[in-house]
């Protein structure tokens, strides 16, 4: 019995025997120790102004679902499903640039090779990227989207204080230098506009066209999220930040 | 000695596939239950159901394979105990109807998504992740199911989305939740939620 004993110490300690042999007590995490375990994402978002982020995102929320929902809706209404998609790759097409020095500033050479890829080839055979032909040519599926604010992040510079920004909602510090280095290179907005003659008109077309073209998917994803929410200030911050943080740790 | 060696290889090797059909028989596991959760949203004897009838069949597919308290007990963390008994079976089962209402909700209307079960990560004894793809609207998502062996079993005890973990989104809300609020105050929120189609309502801070 003695010898019995002592090879299956051994044994155990070679981890050759089968966790069920074990005392039942090791063999399966208690109810205890998962429902009270520490979560590392929730403890540290740094949210000094709650107070003004909270009242800014009541009033985006008033500005989406009373300015912005009228609008898509209409818009969708009279738009074919295949006409909203169109407008909405066709702006997703042109913020190419945006990606492609989201992924340089992190030396992600082969991201922007199939960005630079799905451009040339979204841009000529998909119609000046209203479609997507790009999607089934091996080697240039959709990648996730590299910006300028990720790229910060791979630097080491550190997320900064939550934000929530007047009508674009969940942010932080570093994501705000990001989405303004975004716009630096963003074809649409100047310096680097594409359009020559850059008057008030122009702008206020394109700029109400690509919001009102990307709008509907989110408003739906929007409404759904605040559907399923006890509180949706905490749910947008929380989701955000963990959204960023894993980005930039991919 | 060699025997001996012969045989404890035998045994390790033995064990190393139980091992992996272990975690084969898991992932399979849940491949069913997404399934047979989805089936309820679009196989034909059911499309005609109300939203609820659907909340309930999908509830009922899941809790077939999984305790579905695992997940929201883990995103109530400590807050458990400040809610009495009573509380604490209504916010679980409130809790529970909400998932089921924006899982149907969210898939109303939308073609089924293809669910892809990947890599089997062996975390621990204790723990192992599964990966999966859902692509759903032509867009591809990244999700990860997290499994905890308890004594009833392996239950899932978080979903990762996009690096989204659906645990930590509720806990940071619960938690912000009773820094001002009670439990009663909490059920009444739940409830309110449950009762009105509120995504088009105000927010009221």
């Amino acid at each position: 019995m003695k010898t019995y004993n002592s090879k299956f110490a051994l044994a155990a300690l070679l981890g050759l025997v089968p966790a069920s042999y074990l005392s039942a007590q090791d063999s399966y995490l208690s109810e205890e120790d998962l429902y009270n375990e520490e979560i590392i994402a929730e403890a540290d978002i740094y949210d000094p102004i709650e107070t003004v982020n909270r009242y800014t995102f009541e009033f985006n929320d008033f500005v989406y679902m009373n300015v912005l929902q009228p609008i898509v809706d209409g818009y969708t209404a009279i738009t074919p499903d295949p006409v909203e998609e169109g407008a909405s790759n066709f702006f997703n097409n042109l913020k190419y640039p945006v990606r492609l020095v989201g992924n340089l500033l992190q030396g992600r050479l082969k991201g922007a090779w199939i960005e630079t890829g799905r451009f040339a080839i979204n841009s000529t055979v998909g119609i000046a990227g209203i479609m997507t032909p790009a999607d089934a040519v091996d080697g240039f599926a959709p990648i996730k989207s590299e910006d300028v604010g990720q790229a910060m992040g791979s630097w080491g510079i550190g997320e900064g204080p939550y934000l929530v920004l007047p009508l674009l909602g969940p942010s932080n510090l570093r994501d705000l230098g990001g989405l303004i280095g975004d716009r630096a290179v963003n074809p649409l907005k100047e310096p680097f506009s594409v359009i020559n003659d850059w008057n008030w008109e122009w702008r206020l077309a394109l700029t109400s066209s690509e919001f009102i073209a990307t709008s509907p998917s989110l408003m739906e994803r929007y409404k759904q999220f605040k559907g399923s929410a006890i509180d949706p200030y905490s749910s947008m911050k929380n989701g955000f930040t963990q959204y960023r943080r894993g980005a930039v740790a991919e | 000695m060699l025997d001996n060696l012969f045989r404890a290889l035998l045994v390790a090797s033995l064990l190393v596939g139980a091992s992996v059909s272990a975690e084969e028989v898991e992932r399979e596991k849940l491949q069913a239950t997404i399934d047979a959760a989805l089936d309820v949203i679009y196989s034909d004897c059911c499309t005609s159901l109300s939203d609820e009838a659907k909340q309930a069949k999908v509830r009922e597919a899941v809790e077939a394979s999984y305790d579905l308290d695992v997940i929201i007990r883990r995103a109530i963390g400590r807050n458990w105990k400040l809610m009495s008994e009573s509380e604490q079976a209504e916010i679980l089962d409130l809790v529970k109807q909400l998932v089921l209402k924006a899982y149907v909700k969210g898939l109303n209307g939308k073609d089924r998504p293809v669910v892809t079960l990947g890599e089997v990560i062996k975390v621990s004894e204790k723990r192992m992740e599964i990966k999966s793809t859902v692509v759903l609207d032509k867009t591809t998502f990244y999700v990860l199911y997290r499994l905890a062996r308890m004594e009833s079993g392996w239950q899932v005890y978080d979903i990762v989305a996009e690096n989204v973990s659906v645990v930590s989104n509720y806990r940071e809300q619960i938690d912000d939740h009773f820094r001002k609020g009670s439990s009663a105050e909490l059920i009444t929120r739940l409830k309110e939620l449950l009762e009105k189609d509120n995504t088009n309502e105000d927010i009221q801070l």
